[in-house]
This record gives structure tokens, C-alpha cells and sequence, in this order.
């Protein structure tokens, strides 16, 4: 019982709940708009979002943040899709961006948790360096004739119309959240973004766990570039720009905190899918899919407000509350001196 | 009465001491070296702790007794030296080696995890199946009689409650060693008993503490050893009995000053109260006070005495516009301020000088020139448009020669000055505005000995220029010292004010915890 109203309680459902009003919505506005196909389209699309998302939410969980998955996910696209152009395997593609993205990610861990630089600006700075690198490594070029096999298994579908790639991904969100939720070490994200020097004190490795953080950031995002090289068809310098406000977007209106230690992977997996459907929902309500972007940085602002303004004035609040209950009313304070006078006076 | 009962404490504790000391060493550290660039923190310290001893550890701040402490937590490491943990040399490289050996550190500020239960907050970093872990949480919260909400965030708890929080998780780690640093700075009276009831138990299991305090009457009461840190050494150490309260005030000062020194006597003052009061409060409430009402007069020092959490600094806030005003007017100089924004208050004369000078109070990265004259950065005497360096270095250095501020320069970091320092250059910037009212919350609360007595010298100095001073602190000694009349909090209310010749400790304390009645002395007499 308990479990489950924790699960009902948890701040992941308020974003649940927020899909399903929006997708009703955009049904009363379009009734064309709810068949499963559509519906389903919305999650499929979500699927390169999620990945990205869920591993941004590590890196918020520890309290910073990774502003360089977009071109992580672009160059690790762009390797693997001249790879596969070139007629190399499939498997050492996958393992050569897997690795490229851990790389990535070790040296954000670097700059971060080892030099201790404001997570912000370093990993800008790597977003920048690795979106050079993506066009001097392309020339500039579109990376395009991608196998036709690799390009078709994105559409294959798995349960109902929704294709293998989200029912993976969705495994592997719950395995993840499974983990952190239900092993001891999974805890320690949460703990050494809600109180990092009070993570040291009771012993935990915080500064492995904000390398692992970041590694798994940056493996996450090299999956989703590898996922968006099959689903896009081609790969240009420019692909991933952008997937970094996204993926802050869908994890924040997933209920994570930007200030660390609060919020799941679940949640961020939900945002992505809100993420990934609003350019699809315009067009069912009749705006143009230009407007995407904009309304991305609109949400996100206003979310992000609105938490600052609720946890201050719950600070207050707090506050006030605690201040008022030590006050007592004049009589009171009379009549606790003449008890604590007479028992004096008794003893 | 109340002294017969702790008098009666006193000897039970003393004949606790004796049948508990065992010569058990837990922990020793020998010839500790520690240096921060070219600054030298530690010179040599040697400490002996053993079973079932409450070592008291005192010292002024930037002795090294934080330093010390983190050393052996492992949080830095020392540049020479050894420790030696039952006998046995150690490396305590980080603080994961030292729990290892059974050592446990509550910092001063509880370290939580605020948006973790309280469980998750205990059992964290443990390897244990949860099931056991729970079973041992449950034993020992049991052992030492606290019933706590596990399942509320720790966020929602109060500093004392965080306090029992950090106890719980060093007692899960059935510690052999447990650090206390300063625990009683937060808590309230009840609280600190229940502390020290605490304290006392987990001695009788045989664990040594440490306990790190700037109260030298928490020293007789729980410690079975002292030992007192100054300027990086050990000056002075062994068993409590064997000193008094003078030789510990000794102990703390630098050796050439005496203890005289640290006070500045008698400063008796006649105040003309014909004169019409500088500030008026009538009828005040805000969060966290009601109903009070009181009057300065120019020239006059008001001690403010209450314990912690009586609303004095919630008052003192709400007068400076940093609060919202539920009610009553304060006038200052015949102007209403009630419910002014802090910038309109400032102008009109009335400074404050917060309790937490770290936060509130200091630009930490700047020098000692810019904190003093940031209070004055917005009227014309600091230029119009650019900054007259000249007046700022003019008026800062008044400040500093004046207070007699130890500095290495006008432009030294403010954050590496020691706590006496940092808060002279503060009540330097607050009297940098002329204001004729000055509120000081708690100005030598973590100063050392030799410290309050300069912050006290330099406000009977400031008081005889006509500036009135509202003086917040829950050091009674203070009170008696310096005011000319003092008003008592309790329960967010001025339950009591004393005249000059009636401000003693017996009374002011007497009413800080509600008890105190004009003709109770005749009753209990």
C-alpha cells in the first residue's frame, strides 16, 4: 500500500499527468489527433530525447549539469555513420561510439569533479571544442548512404506500433531507475547532489560518483546519437544542436531539481516524450512546427520559475510558521513563571 | 536551589569520572604539523584521548581546533606528525579511512541530506541488507531514549533535531572515538540538557569524545579532560578538576596579556533619561515576537538577554526591514520607520550587525577597505560617480586604528581575517553610516577571549559619542558588562527589564528562561 502511494505521490506522476491532459487537449482542439498511431508516433520520436534526458538527469542528480550531449551525440552520429557508410561492422560502430561518448564524458568528469570548474561553462567550453571537431572531421559534409538495414530497423515495431528502439528504451529506464533507486550506490547520485561535503563526511565516493555521473551522461547521449544516425537516415555537422535544452527541459518538467538531489529518471523519460511532442502537437492544432524551439525555452522558463517561487515561499512560509509557534500569548508566559516560581518555591 | 541541584550533579558526575577512567588509549596524535601556504596552523600538537574520556577541547577561533579535527577525519592531511588509534600508527587519508577506524565527527553545521528521510540519512554509506540496518537503527535510537520521525524529509527538521540526526548516524558506527564540535551553539537550553544526558551515557560505554566548545561551564560540567589550543599548540591540558574558570580563561589569552585585560571593568555612565528616547518601540509584532514595546535613550547601551529562539533577532530584523510587520510602530528620532525598506532605514539612522557574519554580514573576497565602506558606497562622501579610493582608504583605515583591527593591509581578504577581526571590520562598516541606533546581534558569539575585549572596549567607545547601542546576546556576562539596562526576551516577549543596578546573571537568566519574579528571592531565600 505504502508503495504505492508513494509511487502516486512521487513527482515524476505530476508530469504523467501533464502528457495525458496535454494529449487530451490537443484531442478536443483535433479529435484526428487520438488514434494510436499518432500517439504512438509521439513516443517513438521521443526515443534519441530520452536517452539524452536520462542521462542528463544523472548529472542533475548530482547537482550539475552537462551543455555538451548536443554535440556529444552529433559527433558520435556523425563516427558512426561514416563507419557504417564505409562498410565497417556494425558492432565496432556501436563500440567505438560507446567509447567516444565515455571518453567525453571522462573528460567533462575531469574538468568538473577533479578541477572542480563551474560545470556550466566547462562543459559549454566541450560542447564548443566537440562541435568543431564534428565539422573539421566531416569537412563540412553531410555523412549520408547510411546501409539501408540499419536505416529501416527504426521502423521496426514491437508492441503494437511502438518501434524496438522505445520498447528498449524503456526497459532500460526502468532497469536504471531500478537501480537507482533499489542499490545503495544508486542512492549516492541523489546524496552527493543534495549535500556534497556531507556525502564525504559519512564516507561516500563522491568524487567517483560524480565521474560515473558524467560517464554515464556521455554514454547515454552516444547512444542516442547512434539511435538518431538509424532514425534520421543522415547526419549532418549541425545534428544534436539544441538536444541539450531539451534534454534540460524534459528533465526538469520531469520533476528534477536543478539544484540536485530531487527527481528520477522516469520522470525525465516523461518529459522527453512531452519534449518530443510538441512540434507533432502544433501541427495537429493548426501552428507551424517552427514554433518548437520557442516553446521549448518557454516552458522550460516557465517551470524553472515557478519551482524557484514555490520553494522560496515554502521557505518563508516554514519559516514564519516556526517563528509564530515560539511565540506564546502574554498569559501564558505568566502563568508558566508563577508555576515554575512555586515549584521553586516548593523544592 | 538551582545551584544546590547542579552542585549535586556535579559530584555525581565527579564520582563517574573516577570509576570510568580507564588508562585505555583510543586515540593519540603526536607532534601534528599543519601549514595553509605560509600560514602555520598546527605547530606540534600532541593529544591522548582514551576510554570513556571527554576530552574538552578549547581555544579561540583560528587556534586549529577545526584544523585539527579535520586532520583526523582525514579530510586534510597533515604535513608531519602521526596518528596512532589503539596503539596502532594509522594513515587516515580520507574520511572513509577514519570511519573505518571507528571515529565519527558531528560537524558543527549538521551535514544532511534535506531532501533524504531521516532514514536514508542514517543508514546511507552503510553495507548492511536494510533489514539489519533498520533493526540496529531502531536498537539504538531505543538505547538512547530519542523518538524521532524517520520517514519526514530532513529538510522539515529544526537544527537541533539535525544535531540528533548527525548523533544517530556517528552511533550507528558504533564509534570508538565521536568528535562533537561545538554542539550546543544551535540548541536551546532543554536541548543542550538532553545533549549532555547524552554525552554522558555514551561515555559510560567507553567511548571517547571530543568536545569542542566555547562554553568554558560545558568544560566542569562534562569534561574529564581539557585541553586548550592557542595560535596552533597545546597550552594547556589535563584533568578538569584540576583547574578552575580563571585557569582556563588563562590559558586562552596570549601570554602577555593578562586577565584583566580581557575586561574592560566598571563603565558606569549616567544616562539622562529626561531626554526624549533616540528609538521608540511600541506595541511590535512580527513573526516570531509580539507586543514588544521599549526605548533606547541616546547614548545608552540596552542589553537584549533571552536564549536562543526568544525572537530577539527576529525583532531586530523586522526593525531593519527585513520583515514583515504584523503590527506596532517604531520610531527613531521622532521619524515612524515602522515597516521601512532596510535602505530608507539605514539613512534614517539605525544600523544592524548580524549573528551569522559569514553570511550576512561580509563580502568575504573582498579586502578589509571595500567591506568597511560598502555601506557607504551609495551617499556622495564616496564620489559621485568614481570611487574616491582616497576616502575609502581614509575612513577604513579610522576603522582599523581605531579598533585596533589586525590586518596585513587595508586590502587583505576579509575571509582570512580571524572571527574577532572579521567582526570589528563589520561593526566598522555599520558605524561607517553615523547612525545614532545600532543594533549588534551576538558580536562575540565564536570570538576568543582577548577578541571581546577589544569589540567591548570599541563599543563603550562608540557609546560615549552619543550612539545608542541595542546589544543582542545570550552571553550573560556580556550583558552585565556592558549594559546600562537590560531587557529580557522569553517566548518572543519583553517579559522583563533590569536597571543598571539590578543587571546580574542570576536574574537576567532567571527571566531568559521565564522564571524570574521580583519577590521569587524572597520565597526561595
Amino acid at each position: 500500500m505504502g508503495r504505492i502511494k508513494n509511487l502516486l505521490h512521487a513527482r515524476s506522476m505530476s508530469s504523467f499527468a501533464f502528457l495525458v491532459i496535454l494529449f487530451l487537449v490537443v484531442g478536443l482542439i483535433n479529435p484526428a489527433f487520438l488514434t494510436p498511431s499518432n500517439i504512438s508516433a509521439c513516443f517513438n520520436t521521443s526515443v534519441v530525447y530520452t536517452l539524452v534526458a536520462v542521462g542528463m538527469a544523472f548529472t542533475l542528480f548530482i547537482g550539475e549539469i552537462d551543455v555538451s550531449v548536443g554535440a556529444n551525440l552529433g559527433l558520435v552520429a556523425a563516427v558512426v555513420g561514416s563507419m557504417l557508410r564505409d562498410g565497417q561492422s556494425m558492432g565496432l560502430a556501436i563500440i567505438v561510439g560507446v567509447v567516444i561518448g565515455a571518453m567525453i564524458g571522462l573528460i567533462n568528469a575531469w574538468g568538473v569533479a577533479v578541477m572542480k570548474a563551474p560545470s556550466l561553462i566547462f562543459t559549454l567550453g566541450v560542447n564548443g571544442v566537440l562541435r568543431g571537431i564534428v565539422y573539421v572531421y566531416t569537412n563540412g559534409a553531410w555523412v549520408e548512404n547510411l546501409p539501408k538495414g540499419f536505416k529501416d530497423f527504426s521502423s521496426v515495431t514491437a508492441v503494437g506500433d511502438l518501434t524496438v528502439y522505445y520498447c528498449a528504451t524503456i526497459v532500460l529506464v526502468a532497469v536504471i531507475q531500478l537501480l537507482l533507486v533499489r542499490t545503495k550506490r544508486g542512492r549516492y547520485f541523489h546524496a552527493v547532489g543534495d549535500n556534497a561535503q556531507g556525502a564525504t563526511l559519512v564516507g561516500l565516493p563522491t568524487r567517483t560518483t560524480k565521474i560515473l555521473a558524467y560517464v554515464i551522461c556521455g554514454v547515454m547521449a552516444a547512444i542516442g546519437g547512434i539511435i538518431f544516425c538509424s532514425r534520421i537516415g543522415f547526419v549532418t555537422p549541425a545534428s544534436g544542436n539544441g538536444y541539450e535544452m531539451k534534454a534540460i527541459a524534459a528533465c526538469v518538467l520531469g520533476g528534477i531539481s536543478l539544484l540536485g538531489g530531487v527527481g528520477s529518471v522516469v520522470g525525465s523519460a516523461i518529459g522527453a516524450v512531452i519534449m518530443a511532442s510538441i512540434s507533432y502537437l502544433l501541427v495537429f492544432m493548426g501552428f507551424s512546427s517552427n514554433y518548437d524551439n520557442a516553446i521549448t525555452g518557454i516552458i522550460l522558463i516557465v517551470i524553472v520559475v515557478v519551482d524557484a517561487l514555490l520553494q522560496r515561499r515554502a521557505i518563508v512560509k516554514n519559516r514564519h510558521a516556526r517563528l509564530a509557534a515560539r511565540v506564546s500569548s502574554g498569559t501564558e508566559v505568566a502563568a508558566a513563571a508563577m508555576e515554575k516560581a512555586q515549584e521553586g518555591g516548593e523544592a | 536551589m538551582e545551584a544546590a541541584d547542579s552542585q549535586n550533579g556535579t559530584v555525581g558526575r565527579d564520582e563517574a569520572r573516577v570509576s570510568y577512567q580507564v588508562p585505555n588509549t583510543l586515540l593519540s596524535v603526536q607532534n601534528i604539523y599543519k601549514s595553509f601556504g605560509s600560514n602555520e596552523v598546527l605547530k606540534g600538537i600532541s593529544l591522548d584521548l582514551c576510554e570513556s574520556q571527554v576530552l574538552a577541547l578549547i581555544g579561540g577561533n583560528g587556534a586549529g581546533k577545526s584544523t585539527l579535527m579535520k586532520i583526523i577525519m582525514g579530510i586534510y592531511s597533515a604535513d608531519s606528525g602521526e596518528i596512532t588509534i589503539a596503539g596502532k600508527k594509522v594513515d587516515i587519508s580520507n574520511p572513509k579511512a577514519a570511519l573505518e577506524h571507528s571515529i565519527y565527527m558531528v560537524p558543527q553545521e549538521p551535514m544532511l541530506f534535506p531532501n533524504m528521510t531521516v532514514r536514508e540519512n542514517v543508514v546511507i554509506g552503510f553495507d548492511e541488507g536494510a533489514s539489519e540496518l533498520e533493526s540496529r537503527l531502531k536498537s539504538v535510537m531505543a538505547e538512547i531514549g530519542w523518538s524521532l520521525d524517520l520517514d519526514c524529509k530532513a529538510s522539515t527538521l529544526s537544527i537541533a533535531e539535525q544535531g540528533m540526526v548527525e548523533i544517530l548516524r556517528g552511533l550507528m558506527r558504533n564509534p570508538k572515538v565521536l568528535i562533537l564540535d561545538e554542539p550546543t551553539s544551535a540548541l536551546t537550553f532543554d536541548e543542550v540538557q538532553s545533549l549532555l544526558a547524552c554525552v554522558e551515557e555514551l561515555q559510560k560505554k567507553g567511548i571517547g569524545i571530543i568536545y569542542i566548545t566555547h562554553r568554558l561551564s560545558e568544560v566542569f560540567e562534562i569534561g574529564t579532560t581539557v585541553a586548550i589550543l592557542r595560535d596552533g599548540i597545546v597550552t594547556t591540558q589535563g584533568n578538569v578538576f584540576e583547574f578552575t574558570r580563571d585557569d582556563l580563561v588563562r590559558g586562552l589569552l596570549p601570554e602577555d596579556a593578562s586577565v584583566d585585560g580581557a575586561t574592560t571593568g566598571d563603565s558606569a555612565c549616567e544616562i539622562d533619561y529626561s531626554q526624549e528616547p533616540v528609538l521608540r518601540v511600541r506595541d511590535f509584532s512580527g513573526y516570531g515576537f509580539s507586543d514588544v514595546s521599549f526605548d533606547i535613550y541616546p547614548g545608552e547601551i540596552v542589553g537584549l538577554a533571552g536564549v536562543v529562539g526568544a525572537g530577539r533577532t527576529e525583532m531586530a530584523t523586522t526593525i531593519f526591514g527585513r520583515d514583515k510587520v504584523l503590527g506596532g510602530s517604531v520610531t527613531l528620532n521622532g521619524q515612524d520607520i515602522t515597516g521601512r525598506k532596510t535602505r530608507q532605514v539605514i539613512s534614517m539612522g539605525l544600523n544592524y550587525v548580524p549573528e551569522d557574519r559569514f553570511n550576512d554580514g561580509l563580502y568575504r573576497i573582498r579586502g578589509v577597505a571595500e567591506n568597511t565602506t560598502s555601506a557607504l558606497l551609495s551617499s556622495s562622501r564616496m564620489g559621485r560617480f568614481f570611487l574616491n579610493s582616497k576616502e575609502e582608504e581614509r575612513v577604513s583605515q579610522s576603522y582599523v586604528d581605531r579598533f585596533r583591527t589586525k590586518v596585513t593591509g587595508l586590502d587583505q581578504e576579509v575571509g582570512g581575517l580571524s572571527g574577532g577581526n572579521q567582526q570589528k571590520t563589520v561593526i566598522g562598516r555599520a558605524f561607517s553610516t553615523s547612525p545614532k541606533v545600532v543594533i549588534l546581534d551576538e558580536p562575540t558569539r565564536g570570538i576568543d577571549a582577548a577578541a571581546r575585549g577589544d569589540v567591548y572596549a570599541v563599543l563603550q567607545e562608540l557609546r560615549d559619542t552619543g550612539v545608542s547601542i541595542l546589544l543582542i546576546s545570550s552571553d550573560m556576562e556580556e550583558i552585565v558588562e556592558l549594559s546600562d539596562r537590560a531587557l529580557v526576551m522569553y517566548q518572543g516577549r519583553i517579559v522583563q527589564e533590569f536597571g543598571k543596578d539590578q543587571i546580574v546573571q542570576e536574574n537576567l537568566t532567571a527571566a531568559a528562561f521565564g522564571v524570574y519574579q521580583a519577590d521569587a528571592k524572597a520565597v526561595t531565600d
